[in-house]
């Protein structure tokens, strides 16, 4: 086994290369592979986005919210109606849905997170719920068109260029769709990181583990959570706004837009690991890959999968995730990543630098 | 004859152990005091004898093995434990509480209801409020006298005296030592109050870190000078 | 009247229904602490069964018994298996696990009986067109009547199990004090298992009576009841078995009242939303339900 101490040369050069590779990958995948592919990168990215949204606020600050789904269509619906009605340019209804969605947030975190535990899972479930009736709702068809939704968001200034590269048969729309939302993906990545490694970032670690200790600590626990959760929403926004400008479409039954979106964010931050700030990547890319995989088995499939769902027509892939995320709940419950750092720690460990005695 | 006798009883939390080997050898009908510092294991002896922890070494309670057995079917043999903290069912009512602690018995119940109502007017005064209403002497009571309802041959009493005024101790010390001496309960006790322990028992175990370093009959602890020194404040 | 009357009958009896769900969410809430996301689900996969059953021959009475008898050892087996080991690892994993249930039994579901019409379930009391008793004007269905006697005669059973029986008593006290339970000799083990199971079978009853009501049987039988149940269970308070029926009742009622009487600007499609904004504002006023107490945090 390997010790390496934090901050040496070594220590460096493994970053380095770890680095490298990414970068590589990231290359990769938009110049060298199918439109198909990249299209499922490209949403990949804005699930990961929603759930590290959703880490912020119950990963990292243990308040449960199954009411994602419901700021992820509010960032949808800003971008569609903006830029469908009043012919807004895409790039600037990011800051549109951010702002509403945090204002939004902040309107609904303040009286609700008073509530706790299993009555705040089921008070944010009503907040799901309700949502897609009120895009349905008569009243408001002027604003969000009813149950029929907007469709063709059509922006002409799209650039067709492929970034790197050529586009050699790849879609110009995906490969855009694709920075643009390893863009965002970044930025809230670091915002996050930020956040966490903030002063701000500790307090929310408190609540988490006490949160009566973390009030006499000095911590003013309602401010942080509803601050949380609106900052949450709002990048929770940013993946609905994604979403929208990748497909052209939100409708109320739209996928995320329903409490099924709420539930595909937790499992998402669940299976990388609640509470880590790389967890939600690896979860988005592990969904996103047994998502395309399962889908696909059926009556038509052969060899073991065949055998055993060979008897339905419908896909079994739902069948499938959940026993996966039982599997992982019984083996691994910190998730993947709780899996992965168990397996280089049996490789290296980083000795980290001496501790300080001030903080 | 030995009702309990541990042999190396070894227990630990996670990594840290803290039961090192403890033997302990109670008699049929006797009294036994455990003393110790804060943090020495009693709690955890009386844990690992009531089968409430992973523990490893030799239990034999009437001359049946139960290291590796549940505390639910220890407590069918026989074995009664009174936990530190009282761990009454608050939401529960005081009648409600007796009942269940004759949970394993199926004959009938009442006459012994009716006993430690007697014993303890207090409880059958409020047998119908919630047992997290009681104030700390009361739940003490309904603690030993819900342990009293399996009809245990040992008791295990955790510090009863915890939280409680010096009258309501000698009144409780009082009912155990009846229950010793007139029906014959043996009763493994555990006491910070030394003294007081010492008057009604009849054998000793000092307990430290996990380890018993001094034991002997009552009176031959309470002699040692060395030992009222260290242990019992002068 | 005649027309209030008419909401209050058939508020009852939906009411029923969504107080057995969620008097099923409250059981396992109460001895284990945790919440059945899947408790819709799991009944909506035993009326499946039930009509299966019913459909092979077996008469629905019967196929609902055995349903039930389904639903406890479904309950029962997932909490002796999954939820325990799980919850010893991480006690936020079980409400994980119960939303991987959700999708596995829908799932499941969709796969084996797989028809996007659905099948026609019967109904366990007479239910033709004339089949109705007459009330100060108002009509009352005899299977608007039934489902409320059978939905109201289970909810007394399990409160005499509750509070009159042995193993009552030795559940309550699991839920109170589990190591003091283990103490007393209380098989914890079977008693946590039992609630789930007891929790599955009154699930599975409700999807029957739900089914029969309907008509029709699909995978999303049981969605909107579930939504309605926790709301139920939520305002009550998810510890108050009492307070779930009180909350089921008042929820059905209003919902009909709502339909019936709501102003035009609101407009029908808005019904659930009224329910759940209510409980909104109940739950910001008190924020363990009505008749819930505070101790209560896990998920
Ligand atoms: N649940 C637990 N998890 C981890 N460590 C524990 C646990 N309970 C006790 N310990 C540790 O085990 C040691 C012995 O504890 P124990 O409760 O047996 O002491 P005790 O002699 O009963 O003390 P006291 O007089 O304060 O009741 C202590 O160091 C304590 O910190
Ligand atoms: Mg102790």
């Amino acid at each position: 086994m390997l010790k390496i101490k934090e901050g040496s040369l070594q220590h460096w050069a493994i970053r380095i290369v770890g680095f490298a590779l990414l970068a590589l990958l990231v290359i990769y995948i938009p110049t060298q592979s199918e439109t198909a592919r990249i299209g499922q990168f490209a949403s990949a990215f804005t699930l990961i986005i929603a759930a590290m949204s959703l880490n912020m606020v119950l990963g990292f600050t243990g308040q449960i919210s199954l009411g994602h789904s419901a700021f992820f269509g509010i960032g949808g619906y800003t971008a569609a109606i903006l830029i469908r009605d009043h012919g807004w340019s895409p790039g600037y209804t990011f800051y549109a849905a951010a702002v509403i969605a945090f204002v939004v947030g902040c309107l609904i975190g303040l009286p609700v997170l008073r509530i706790r535990g299993a009555y705040l899972a089921l008070v944010t479930l009503a907040v799901a719920v309700l949502f897609p009736t009120l895009l349905r709702w008569k009243k408001l068809e002027w604003l969000t068109d009813g149950a029929k939704g907007i469709d063709s968001v059509k922006y002409d200034d799209l650039p067709v260029w492929p970034i790197l590269g050529e586009l050699k048969g790849r879609d110009g729309r995906a490969v855009f769709s694709y920075w643009l939302g390893l863009l965002v993906l970044v930025i809230v990545y670091l915002v996050c990181r930020g956040l966490i490694r903030s002063r701000v970032g500790r307090s929310l670690i408190a609540i988490r583990d006490n949160e009566t200790a973390a009030a006499v600590m000095g911590v003013n626990v309602t401010r942080t959570k509803v601050l949380i959760f609106g900052i949450s929403a709002s990048m929770c926004a940013l993946a609905g706004v994604l979403a929208t400008l990748n497909s052209g479409v939100v409708t109320p039954d739209g996928q995320f837009v329903t409490l099924l979106g709420s539930i595909i964010f937790l499992l998402i931050m669940v299976v990388g690991g609640a509470g880590t700030l790389s967890g939600p990547i690896i979860g988005g890319l592990v969904y996103v890959w047994l998502d395309n995989t399962t889908r696909g088995i059926g009556t038509d499939s052969s060899g073991v999968l065949g055998f055993v769902f060979g008897w339905t027509d419908q896909s079994p892939a739902t069948l499938i995730l959940g026993l996966a995320l039982i599997v992982i709940m019984l083996f691994a419950p910190t998730g993947l990543m709780g899996l992965l750092r168990k397996l280089t720690r049996r490789i290296m460990t980083i000795i980290p630098r001496d501790i300080s005695p001030t903080q | 004859m030995s009702l309990l006798k541990t042999v190396g009883l070894r227990a630990s939390y996670g990594q840290v152990d803290v039961l090192l080997g403890i033997d302990i050898d109670v008699s049929e009908g006797e009294m036994v005091v455990v003393l110790g510092a804060n943090g020495a294991g009693k709690t955890t002896t009386m844990r690992a004898v009531s089968g409430t922890i992973a523990r490893s070494g030799s239990v034999v309670f009437d001359g049946q093995e139960i290291v590796s057995q549940s505390a639910e079917s220890i407590v069918r043999l026989g074995v009664a434990h009174v936990p530190q903290g009282r761990g009454t069912f608050s939401e529960l009512t005081v009648e409600e509480n007796l009942r269940i602690g004759a949970y394993i018995r199926k004959d009938s119940i009442e006459s012994d209801i009716a006993r430690w109502y007697e014993t303890f007017p207090r409880l059958e005064e409020r047998q119908n409020q919630r047992a997290g209403s009681l104030s700390g002497g009361e739940q003490q009571m309904l603690a030993i006298a819900r342990a009293l309802m399996s009809r245990p041959r040992l008791l295990l009493c955790d510090e009863p005296s915890l939280g409680l005024a010096p009258l309501v101790t000698q009144e409780l010390f009082e009912v155990l030592k009846n229950l010793n001496e007139q029906d014959g309960l043996s009763v493994l006790l555990v006491e910070q109050n030394a003294n007081l322990a010492l008057k009604v028992a009849s054998k000793v175990y000092l307990l430290e870190t996990g380890q018993v370093v001094a034991s002997g009959s009552a009176e031959a602890i309470a002699g040692d000078e060395r030992i009222r020194k260290a242990y019992l404040g002068g | 009247m005649e027309r209030l009357l008419q909401y209050i009958f058939d508020g009852l009896s939906f009411g029923a229904i969504y107080a057995l769900l969620a008097l099923g969410l409250v059981v396992v809430f109460r001895g284990t602490g945790h919440l059945n996301f899947a408790q819709g689900e799991m009944a909506m996969f035993c009326t499946f069964i039930i009509w299966q059953i019913n459909d092979w021959g077996v008469p629905l009475i019967l196929a609902v018994v055995i349903g039930m008898v389904f639903g406890f050892l479904l309950g029962a087996g997932t909490e002796a298996t999954v939820i325990r080991s799980v919850a010893k690892k991480s006690p936020g994993g079980v409400f994980v696990v119960s939303i991987a249930l959700f999708l596995g039994l829908n799932s499941l579901a969709t796969m084996i009986w797989d028809r996007a019409e659905g099948y026609t379930m019967g109904s366990l009391f007479p239910n033709k067109p004339l089949d109705f008793v007459r009330v100060l004007g108002a009509e009352w269905r005899y299977k608007f009547i039934g489902v409320l006697v059978v939905a109201l005669a289970l909810m007394g059973l399990l409160f005499l199990l509750f509070s009159k029986t042995k193993f009552g008593l030795a559940m309550r006290s699991v839920a109170s004090n589990p190591e003091s339970a283990r103490l007393v000799g209380v098989p914890s083990g079977v008693v946590l298992a039992s609630s789930w199971g007891i929790a599955a079978a009154m699930g599975a009853l409700s999807g029957a009576l739900v089914g029969g009501i309907n008509g029709q049987l699909t995978p999303s039988l049981m969605f909107s009841v579930f939504i309605y149940a926790s709301a139920a269970a939520t305002l009550g308070g998810l510890d108050s078995p009492g307070g779930a029926v009180i909350a089921g009742l008042s929820i059905g009622i209003g919902e009909q009242l709502v339909a019936g009487y709501i102003p035009g600007w609101i407009g029908q499609d808005l019904k659930l939303s009224v329910a759940l904004i209510s409980i909104f504002v109940v739950l910001l006023v008190k924020p363990s339900g009505l008749f819930g107490s505070l101790k209560v945090e896990r998920v």
